[in-house]
């Protein structure tokens, strides 16, 4: 149900990755999701593609697994060459 | 390299996180200043506000209090507590269903927290989302009315597992709106073994002097 603020977190914390690494072109974002964070994959990505509106992520793509435990966390980013 | 692939850049970045560790923080500065922090969540309409101003009307005599209260539109609760002499803030969340420990840190921008005893927090009515967000405080009461049906803990068990006391309000309709109390706390004992109830009203006062005495001590 918080999904848009986790969603708005999730592109804040992208941008502060880009950011730290000297600005990247991001294309995918690879995140765990646990199974008891209580986040719902669907209701995330449909508040990803929301967040991403008018920022440098708009279009890319939210690849998510699933793991145990209660963490959401950004594992990787797939970004332009 | 050929320089077209895209490139996996690894990063390790927990979002749940974040919140925690700015809860954590707080905990730290209410503890330092010397304040108490309670908060109550409950589903809408289960009478937080008119608990809260009821326990206000009689704590600020007794103690230097403040509150904050959120919602996601009107600072209708922020009045409604303000007329308790209390200093107020309402937190507005837009579209956001719960209140977050950042929302909290800016919320107290400009309060000299060391002159306060007492900090009073009044989430958004919901009784999902708020359980997965720490806002620092000491206690988490959660409100059940007696007009919600008797299974609202076992509708939600998260949210009474993240709290510390449960509280049944209105009281005083319990009759009329034909609640078995009994089940009610029943209930709330089946999804938090030993978890501690109070009967109130803040209407009638009943139960109202024993939860003040919980929320100051």
């Amino acid at each position: 149900m918080h999904e848009l603020s986790l969603a708005m977190s999730l592109v804040e914390g992208v941008e502060a990755e880009c950011a730290a690494r000297g600005g990247l072109r991001v294309r995918a974002v690879y995140l765990e999701m646990g199974e008891l964070s209580g986040v719902h994959e669907d209701a995330l990505r449909f508040a990803y593609e929301m967040a991403c509106q008018g920022t440098e992520l708009e279009g890319s793509r939210l690849a998510a697994t699933h793991t145990g435990g209660s963490g959401l966390q950004i594992t990787a980013l797939e970004v332009d060459p | 390299m050929t320089g077209t692939e895209p490139r996996l850049v690894e990063v390790r970045r927990n979002l749940l996180k974040d919140n925690d560790l700015r809860a954590r923080a707080l905990r730290q500065r209410f503890r330092t200043a010397g304040v108490r922090v309670v908060s109550v969540v409950s589903s809408p309409g289960a009478g937080k506000t008119t608990l809260l101003a009821a326990l206000l009307q009689n704590l600020t005599q007794q103690l230097r209090v403040a509150a904050l209260v959120g919602d996601l539109a009107t600072d209708n609760d922020a009045r409604r507590l303000a007329a308790s002499g209390a200093p107020t803030r309402q937190i507005t969340t837009g579209t956001v269903c719960h209140l977050e420990a950042r929302m909290i840190e800016q919320a107290l921008e400009g309060w000299e927290l060391a002159e306060l005893d007492l900090l009073l927090i009044e989430n958004v009515g919901n009784l999902v989302c708020p359980s997965a967000y720490d806002l620092g405080e000491d206690v988490r009461l959660v409100l059940a009315a007696v007009t919600e049906g008797e299974d609202k803990p076992l509708k939600y068990p998260t949210i009474f597992n993240t709290a510390d006391l449960a509280v049944i309000t209105k009281c005083d309709l319990a009759e009329a709106a034909g609640c078995d109390l009994d089940l009610l706390r029943h209930n709330i004992e089946a999804v938090r073994p030993g978890m501690p109830v109070r009967l109130v009203s803040a209407r009638s006062g009943l139960g109202m002097a024993e939860l003040q005495h919980a929320v100051a001590a």
